[in-house]
């Protein structure tokens, strides 16, 4: 039972080592509203 | 044969129960010091420790860090893997009038907010996968070993006689210097205007402030281990050195800067908080009460400190965590008394300055640990994952461009 609940936990971590890169999500439009913090930081 | 008492029981988990409410509290507390871009992000690192930690915790955490020594004192050998063996009935070692399964849920709740401290340093610019495989390391190699080494009876420091009462070294100091090495690591913000950028929302953070003070009353009261005196002293320690350190910090904020700052009473508490936990059960109420005025002026010191520095210590981890956890393991070798606490040690005042000395060694061996080790998991993940965010995904807020979410609608 251990090692089915440690073989859980490294599914997750490969899981999370493969899931998609940010740069990736980031590069595709956006279906949220833009919030108003995306303008430029005032100075 | 060691027997459970229904009445330690009963006051243990609700007090595991406290402990994990602070790590919500946490999420809190940090989300309203960072801008509106960024909230969910700073939020999203505390609960998702909460599961993960409580995952590893159960998986070999507990074991590394209370399981039975292997030889050293260094660490916790394997033998309660996946707590195995960890039952319904009270441990040998370990608070033996509750079940052992409660005694470890306690400790767990200590693990689990101990690596959410620390992401307050790398706040706004951290990318998650990165801070992910950071947190299940630095849970493993920094938070385990010196849990084992100053609370497990077979731990190198406890042998020496250090004491920590709820976790001052174990807990504060360890996170507030990976939190200071982390900001190192990882750089400035950048798109930063000076001074600092302005909390987005402070009673956010005054309400996250509130439930790490209610919790504490579990971290501090719980960690006597029994419904008992000690507990008693433990609790009215506690309050009032975050009662006495947040009206401090206020006091010193309002002479510096001109008026009395809200979020320098919720500092101030917290920073009150953290120093009261090494000595929370070996000292008096009257020490606390010093201690309190002590560490709200060197934590409002270091964070000045901090300001004038070109640290981005985002949340100021260090000089709240760091300062104060540092300053609570000395106040303890300083104020400890065996008249409070029949099973701790006289310190500085009460006749035994070597007690203050050990205080300070274990401080130096936390400190230079948490450091090393931190930097090298830091750059061991940097190697495979990039730590930090592109400038584009800084600039456009994590909550959006690591998440997919937004806080607050427009």
């Amino acid at each position: 039972m251990v090692i089915a609940a440690l073989a859980t936990f490294a599914a997750l971590l490969v899981a999370w080592l493969v899931a998609p890169s940010t740069e990736r999500r980031a590069s595709r439009p956006s279906t949220a509203p833009r919030p108003t913090e995306l303008v430029p930081e005032a100075t | 044969m060691p027997t459970i008492d229904t009445g330690d029981t009963a006051w243990i988990l609700v007090s595991a129960a406290l402990v994990m409410l602070m790590t919500p509290g946490l999420a809190l507390f940090y989300g309203g010091l960072v801008r509106r871009k960024n909230v969910l992000s700073t939020i999203m690192h505390s609960f998702f420790i909460l599961g993960l930690v409580s995952v590893t915790w159960v998986l070999w955490g507990y074991t590394l860090a209370f399981g039975p020594d292997t030889g050293a004192g260094l660490i916790g050998g394997l033998d309660w893997i996946g707590l195995e063996g960890v039952t319904g009935a009270p441990s040998d070692v370990y608070a033996t009038t509750i079940p052992h399964l409660a005694f470890m849920a306690f400790q767990m709740m200590f693990a689990i907010i101990t690596p959410a401290l620390i992401t307050g340093a790398f706040a706004e610019r951290k990318r998650f996968k990165a801070f992910v495989i950071f947190a299940v390391a630095w849970s493993t190699f920094v938070y385990a070993p010196i849990a084992h080494w100053v609370w497990s009876p077979d731990g190198w420091l406890f042998g020496l006689g250090v004491l920590d009462f709820a976790g001052g070294t174990v807990v504060h100091l360890s996170s507030g210097v990976a939190a200071l090495v982390a900001a190192l690591f990882i750089g400035r913000r950048s798109g930063l205007v000076e001074p600092a950028t302005e909390p987005h929302d402070v009673p956010m953070t005054v309400l996250g402030a509130g439930l790490l003070w209610f919790g504490w009353f579990g971290f501090n009261a719980g960690s006597a281990l029994g419904a008992n005196g000690i507990a008693a002293t433990a609790f009215v320690t506690t309050n009032t050195a975050a009662a006495t350190a947040a009206i401090t910090w206020v006091t010193i904020s309002w002479l510096h800067r001109g008026s009395p700052s809200v979020l320098g009473a919720a500092v101030g508490a917290v920073a009150g908080l953290v120093a009261i936990t090494p000595a929370a059960g070996f000292v008096t109420p009257a020490a606390s009460v010093l201690i309190g005025a002590g560490v709200a002026g060197a934590c409002y010191a270091a964070s000045q400190l901090r300001l004038r520095s070109r640290i981005d210590d985002a949340l100021d981890v260090f000089a709240v965590h760091g300062v104060g956890g540092a300053f609570g393991a000395l106040a303890t070798g300083v104020f400890a008394t065996v008249a409070v606490n029949a099973a701790g040690r006289d310190g500085l005042l009460a006749g035994s300055p070597s007690q203050l000395a050990l205080q300070a060694f274990a401080v130096g061996v936390t400190a230079c640990y948490s450091a090393a080790v931190t930097a090298g998991i830091l750059f061991a993940v940097n190697l495979v994952i990039p730590i930090r965010v592109p400038n584009e995904e800084e600039e456009a807020g994590l909550d959006l461009a690591q998440h997919g979410e937004i806080a607050y609608q427009p």
